[in-house]
């Protein structure tokens, strides 16, 4: 335990301790005055001496004890553990071989435990929620000790990744065990995607241009889309994932099942409010995407044909369309790990790594202050005893 | 009563064996306890003295006329009572009080002492009156004797406050129209004031038997006080700045040694003189003055 000060400059309040030593010493100068009739036998030679001395030391000596309390309260103190043992931990990533990794990081008396929320012992089962791991990798960083050695041993292929590789106040031993993480909830799109298109009898023959784009899209990606295009009085299948509704308003029945969970996309509305979705070369807006209840209604600028949407005969029409239905594609939160090895020395300034585990007396010293403000009255309001 | 506040019991009690004298002879009128000059009718006899016109023919003795064929008068010494005059000095000074003690000033004791010197002069049926000496003039109630006058001059001594500083001597005048040659006077002063030791002597000069009690507080024989002092005078309002311990034996020698001046010129006068101190028993000073006598007069 040592004893250190968060904000020296707070002992400047020291400076206040010579108010009640004035006031002690003003105070002592008075003179006690006596009547004294045989006033003619005392001579005048001797002059009283106005001596330093203090009137109630004791009460003077609490005064500058509170004073000092509370300069030091303001400093900010707290104890900080000793520096002398050195905090080594060693951090596992879920997915990782264990018996690879107590292999790999053969540290004697390190502080094991799982890179995972909360930072939860080796002990316990492998954490499978979603793992943040660059995130969790800063929290580590910021919670160590300056001098702390830190090890994270993680599986191959490594996930919950962000932006950018970490980078991080300590040097970190970085071990790549074989494994692989767990995906952090938004599994690569796989499967069938069912879509509904009803369209009104003006709207026929927009039909086609969507089942060429469909067709291209089962031909390049991993899902499998089909199309079931019936005019408007049929009603909306349950399990279609997505509508087309061409050539029409949108009737009530279209939207209680966008705002039951649906995806539809709507042509013919210039006036449609959310955000862009989709710009032509020029910046045009053709497409946007608002939310309606769960579900999120994309409204098409245009007519869905050729004449007013050219970008229906585009290349990359199919890829518009996939996007609109799907929404984006999230980021890639995946990498090989040994590409992700943290970078070293992020300035202090970034991250601010606390001197370790320190704790505020701040409590303490205010129960102490209190106390002494309560003696502090006790003491100067008695009534001196008559001598 | 007031009496009961002026005299504590035991003070009461000690003042049983004490009793007034005078060292002359009284002159009054009427019958008392002490010896005194006038000749006449009485007890005991002092001398034969020749007839003049007026004299009673009762007083003539016959058995000496009818031996020496001439008249003499048969005169015989006769007791009388004294007459006690309490003088108090009220002034501003006599409000000193010891530090220890504020309540019990020095106008209280000469209350009580007073107080005490009436039941004495009440006891042997001796005449008494009172002064009080104050800024505005001299309080006076006028000798008389009887438990009815000890009363009222209780009740005017409850009434006695210390103001302001000795009168002026015009205002003294009426003193000595009502105090008479050979009665007893008992001067109640701290004497601070020379003019209450000139009172004393003057008194004395002029055939008046004076008895003077210096009223002192123990903090003007002890000076007890230390650190810077500031003493005021309650009569002038004068004030002296000192370090009181450091003048404190420089002020006990020159307080002694003026005590030892006024005693030695009072008795040079033929005054009787003791001192009082507020820390001792009031009753002191009259057991100095009349105890002793009393006591062998008794044996």
């Amino acid at each position: 335990m040592s004893f250190a000060l968060l904000a020296p400059l707070g002992l400047a309040a020291l400076a206040a301790l010579f108010v009640p030593i004035v006031i002690h010493l003003v105070r002592r100068l008075e003179l006690r005055t006596t009547e004294f009739a045989a006033l003619r036998w005392i001579s005048e030679r001797i002059r009283p001496r106005r001596r330093l001395r203090f009137e109630r030391p004791w009460l003077l000596l609490l005064r500058l004890a509170l004073l000092a309390l509370v300069a030091l309260l303001l400093a900010r103190p707290v104890l900080t553990e000793p520096p002398g043992q050195q905090a080594s931990r060693v951090l596992v990533a879920p997915g990782s071989d264990l018996a690879a990794a107590r292999t790999a990081a053969s540290t004697g008396n390190a502080d094991w435990r799982w890179l995972a929320p909360g930072f939860p012992a080796i002990e316990t089962p492998a954490p499978t929620t979603n793992v943040p791991l660059a995130s969790l990798l800063r929290e580590a960083d910021a919670a160590l000790p300056a001098n702390a050695t830190l090890a994270v041993i993680v599986p191959a292929e490594v996930a919950g990744l962000d932006g950018e590789r970490p980078v991080l106040a300590h040097a970190v031993d970085w071990h790549v065990v074989p494994g692989r993480m767990a995906s952090n909830g938004t599994a690569p799109p796989s499967g069938k995607v069912a879509i509904a298109v009803r369209y009104a009898p003006s709207a026929e023959a927009s039909v086609k241009y969507l089942d060429a784009a469909i067709a291209a899209l089962n031909a390049s990606g991993a899902r499998t889309y089909t199309l079931d295009a019936e005019p408007q009085n049929v009603p909306i299948p349950a399990a279609a994932q997505a509508l087309v509704w061409l050539g029409a308003e949108p009737t009530p029945a279209v939207t209680a099942w966008i705002e039951a969970g649906g995806t539809a996309i709507v042509d013919r509305q210039p006036h449609a409010s959310g955000a862009p979705a989709w710009r032509d070369a020029d910046g045009n807006v053709i497409a946007r995407v608002a939310p309606g209840g769960r579900g999120r209604l994309v409204a098409l600028a245009f007519q869905f044909s050729p004449n007013e949407l050219p970008a229906l005969l585009d290349a990359d029409f199919p890829a518009h369309l996939r996007d609109l239905i799907e929404g984006e594609a999230p980021p890639p939160t995946r990498a090989p790990a040994e590409a992700m090895q943290p970078h070293t020395g992020a300035t202090s300034g970034a991250i601010v790594a606390p001197p370790a585990s320190t704790k505020p007396i701040d409590p303490w010293l205010a129960l102490a202050i209190a106390l002494l403000v309560l003696i502090e009255r006790v003491v100067a309001t008695r009534t001196r005893e008559p001598a | 009563m007031a009496a009961v506040a002026l005299i504590p019991a035991d003070v009461r009690a000690r003042l049983k064996h004490l009793r007034l004298r005078a060292r002359h002879g009284a002159g009054g009128d009427g019958l008392g306890q002490h010896a005194s000059r006038s000749r006449g009718a009485g007890l005991e006899f002092a001398q034969y003295r020749a007839y003049e016109p007026g004299d009673e023919p009762r007083r003539i003795d016959w058995k000496l006329f009818a031996r020496s064929d001439r008249y003499f008068v048969r005169e015989s010494e006769r007791d009388s009572p004294l007459t006690l005059w309490l003088v108090i000095d009220a002034s501003a000074s006599m409000a000193q009080a010891d530090g220890a003690k504020p309540h019990w000033r020095k106008l209280h004791a000469a209350k009580t002492i007073a107080a005490c010197a009436i039941e004495l002069a009440l006891r042997q049926g001796d005449r008494f009156g009172l002064i009080a000496l104050a800024a505005g003039g001299p309080t006076l109630i006028a000798a008389d004797a009887g438990s009815r006058h000890r009363d009222r001059c209780l009740l005017e001594l409850e009434k006695i406050e210390c103001a302001g500083a000795w009168p002026a001597e015009p205002a003294l005048r009426p003193l000595w129209e009502r105090v008479l040659p050979s009665s007893l006077v008992l001067v109640l002063s701290d004497f601070f004031d020379d003019a209450a030791a000139d009172l004393a002597l003057r008194f004395a000069a002029a055939r008046r038997e004076v008895l003077t009690i210096q009223m002192l507080s123990a903090d003007e024989r002890d000076f007890p006080f230390d650190g810077g002092h500031r003493f005021v005078d309650p009569e002038s309002g004068a004030e002296r700045r000192v370090e009181a311990a450091a003048i404190r034996s420089d002020f006990l020698d020159r307080f002694k040694t003026a005590r030892a001046n006024l005693s030695r010129r009072f008795a040079a006068s033929g005054i009787r003189h003791a001192e009082y101190f507020l820390d001792t028993a009031p009753d002191l000073p009259l057991q100095h003055f009349f105890g002793a006598v009393g006591a062998r007069v008794r044996a």
